[in-house]
């Protein structure tokens, strides 16, 4: 087998990765959260990994499925490499087999027909606004923000919300906004992270071209996968692209929006992963909260980069994880009603799924609950700003 | 050892609420998405394993409109070597006796070991196209195979029946056998890949290219018309039958009996 290169545009494995830049201090697995519930030592694949000769056993070894892309580890590397990328190289090697899980096959044949992982029509993805009059994006028509829904939050009901009451208050502040119509195509986050290279070099090149089409001063994303990867991955992106709790701080700071009403509840913030560690947005999901009456705002132990993972990413919402071993969503729920939280506000639909997941598997309903902040906001009357809305918050 | 395998592109309906188009005559599809048959998936499957195994080839056969070309494109992706899409409006393709003279129509002066459908297309699970196919070609068959041994010129299908059951027959080749779902684990087709599988041959025939007349196939030559079709209304009148077990069948040979129905 060897002179038989696995390569990728011509780079060996060890080069597209920077292998050779690792010197074994183990930051990442020290870091790394999952290795309280599995067998994962993502430092062992990047040593490994340099022997072209092993690629094809280690992508056979079941953990590389338990990352969960986090990036802990790429934060944490004192040599700038990402190790988890390593994971994902690995898993490609599956995917161009054909041997992956049917779960995660399912999924990459249905983004690659109908534009979402979750196995749904095209035509059904704007299902969601039903009973709303949304303003739908035309390519020569200008507009300042243009939202972009995300799979998960179109799809799945827990999490529609974040879409439909983005709708509602962007309506009752006047927002200059629009979103975009069913041909939105997943941002390929998920893709990427199950090692479909393919397929995500496909996403965006059809996205770009797609975005650079809208006359919009910016993309807003309501979940942080899209965000973080528009940012990360679409070089070619003619608009920059903000998470829509950045859009909030920014509209409560210039006064153009407040919230009436009185919300007197513990609650505790979860950065996501790929808002906080990926794209260091600690403060505006913080300020939002903030701006409402009543709300005591608590911090994790573990919080901002040190925010621990809800496994949601990585594309574990298709790969189930083998271990018995209490899941983190659930040590992160615990944690919250140690603290005495009445609500965990995460700002992404995977940790809103995961965590709520993990209420009910906890049986706190009764105590606690997951909110997207989104979600919390519903219980408030949103006010266009004007210094006048503002002083009645005030008072 | 060569190979055909019938891969029909059908709407998946189970995500989005089927309703009739205006004419009453079909189903709006505007809003379901499109796929390979779930039935036909292991057909390809299961013919490229036994490709890999035997070594041989593999061409695909579907009637279809240009935009399955993408589900054909994947089962080349997986392994088949080429493929023969049959586009023609003339075929009353309702009737699965005609669909099957047209399928026979590409197969028949082909030179094959083994011909693969599913065991029912998803759309009108009618589970009669693999069959006739075999009866026009005149070679034996075996439906709702959920196992293939291949041994020097025969074939052992194990055949699921109702209930469960399993019976292995043994046929000769040349022969078609209709794939029941489960028989192995479809693999994936990488992105990579379709792209490679544009190299590979797709011909795009209709009726004069492969010398079927129209006669055979069209609306006149169907005996099955289309009438109307309708979601059944649901109601919830239902008679609980009392007593002990010889008085309930009683009971119950009885209403059958009053209802006509035996
Ligand atoms: C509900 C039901 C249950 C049955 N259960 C059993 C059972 O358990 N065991 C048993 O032995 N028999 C069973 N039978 C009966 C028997 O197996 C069938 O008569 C036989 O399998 C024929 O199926 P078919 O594939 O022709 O049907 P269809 O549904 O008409 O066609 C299915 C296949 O034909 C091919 N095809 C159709 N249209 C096209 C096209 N446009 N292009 C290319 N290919 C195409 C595809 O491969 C497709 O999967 C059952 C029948 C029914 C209706
Ligand atoms: S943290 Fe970076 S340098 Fe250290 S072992 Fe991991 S990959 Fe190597
Ligand atoms: S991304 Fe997170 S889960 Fe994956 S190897 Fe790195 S630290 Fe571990």
């Amino acid at each position: 087998m060897r002179g038989m290169k696995m390569t990728t545009e011509n780079q060996t494995f060890a080069e597209k990765f920077d292998l050779l830049g690792c010197i074994q201090c183990g930051r990442c697995t020290g870091g790394c959260p999952v290795t309280v519930r599995t067998n994962l030592n993502v430092r062992r694949f990047v040593y490994d990994a340099y022997d072209e000769d092993l690629l094809d056993e280690l992508s056979r070894v079941a953990e590389i499925w338990d990352c969960t892309a986090c990036h802990t580890c790429a934060v944490r590397c004192p040599k700038g490499l990402k190790p988890l990328e390593v994971l994902i190289g690995l898993r490609s090697l599956i995917v161009e087999s054909g041997k992956t899980e049917p779960t995660v096959r399912d999924a990459l044949e249905s983004t690659f027909m109908e534009g979402n992982p979750w196995e749904k029509p095209r035509a059904t993805r704007n299902d969601w606004m039903e009973g709303l009059d949304v303003r739908i994006a035309e390519p020569d028509e200008k507009v300042e923000n243009l939202f972009f829904v995300c799979c998960t939050i179109a799809y799945d009901p827990r999490v529609q919300a974040t879409a439909q009451n983005m709708v509602r208050l962007l309506q009752k502040a006047g927002v200059d906004y629009a979103f975009l119509g069913t041909d939105e195509t997943c941002c390929g986050s998920e893709i990427f992270t199950l090692g479909e290279d393919g397929l995500f070099e496909m996403l965006i090149e059809d996205n770009t071209e797609m975005l650079n089409e809208y006359q919009a001063d910016r993309i807003v994303a309501l979940s942080p996968h899209c965000f973080t990867t528009f940012n990360t991955h679409y070089p070619d992106l003619n608009k920059p692209v903000i998470h829509y709790t950045q859009l909030l701080a920014e509209l409560l700071e210039q006064e153009k929006l407040a919230f009436k009403g009185e919300l007197a509840k513990k609650i505790v913030y979860h950065d996501p992963c790929y808002l906080g560690k990926q794209s260091e947005v600690f403060e505006e999901p913080r300020r939002v909260l903030q701006a409402i009456e009543g709300v005591e705002l608590v911090e994790f132990n573990r919080n901002r980069e040190r925010s621990l993972c809800c496994e949601g990413g990585g594309g574990k919402m298709w790969v189930e994880s083998e271990s018995k071993i209490e899941r983190l969503a659930e040590t992160r729920i615990k944690d919250a009603r140690a603290l005495g939280a009445d609500i965990v506000a995460a700002a992404c639909p995977f940790c809103v799924i995961t965590l709520d997941d993990a209420v009910k598997a906890e049986g706190f309903e009764e105590e606690m609950r997951v909110a997207e902040i989104m979600e919390i906001l519903e219980e408030l009357e949103v006010v266009q700003g004007q210094s006048s809305s503002a002083q009645e918050v005030e008072d | 050892m060569k190979m055909f395998t019938c891969i029909k592109y059908v709407p998946d309906t189970s995500e989005a609420e089927v309703k009739l188009n205006a004419e009453g005559t079909g189903v709006d599809s505007s809003r379901f998405s499109y796929d390979i048959n779930d039935a036909d998936n292991y057909a390809v499957e299961e013919s490229v394993l036994l490709k890999e195994k035997y070594e041989g080839d593999v061409t695909v056969v579907s009637i279809g409109p240009k935009s399955s070309d993408v589900m054909i494109r994947m089962a080349m992706a997986k392994g088949c070597d080429r493929a023969i899409r049959i586009e023609d409006e003339r075929i009353a393709d309702h009737d699965p006796l005609m669909v099957a003279r047209v399928l026979a129509g590409a197969i028949k002066d082909q030179e094959f070991d083994l011909v693969f459908t599913g065991c029912m297309a998803e759309d009108y699970g009618q589970a009669v196209t693999g069959v006739a196919l075999a009866e026009i070609l005149g070679v034996p068959h075996a439906a709702y195979v959920k196992k293939v041994e291949v041994e020097d010129g025969k074939v052992k299908a194990h055949r699921e029946l109702e209930g469960g059951l399993r019976e292995v027959v043994e046929i000769s080749l040349p022969a078609v056998l209709t794939i029941q779902t489960g028989i192995n684990e479809p693999r994936y087709a990488p992105i990579r890949g379709i792209r490679q599988a544009q190299k590979k041959e797709l011909k795009v025939m209709n009726l004069d290219d492969l010398g079927v007349p129209v006669e055979e196939v069209g609306a006149d030559a169907s005996l099955v018309v289309l009438e109307k079709l309708y979601i059944p209304v649901v109601e919830s009148k239902a008679e609980i039958i009392e007593g002990d077990p010889d008085e309930k069948a009683e009971k119950l040979a009885s209403i059958l009996v009053k209802g006509g129905l035996v």
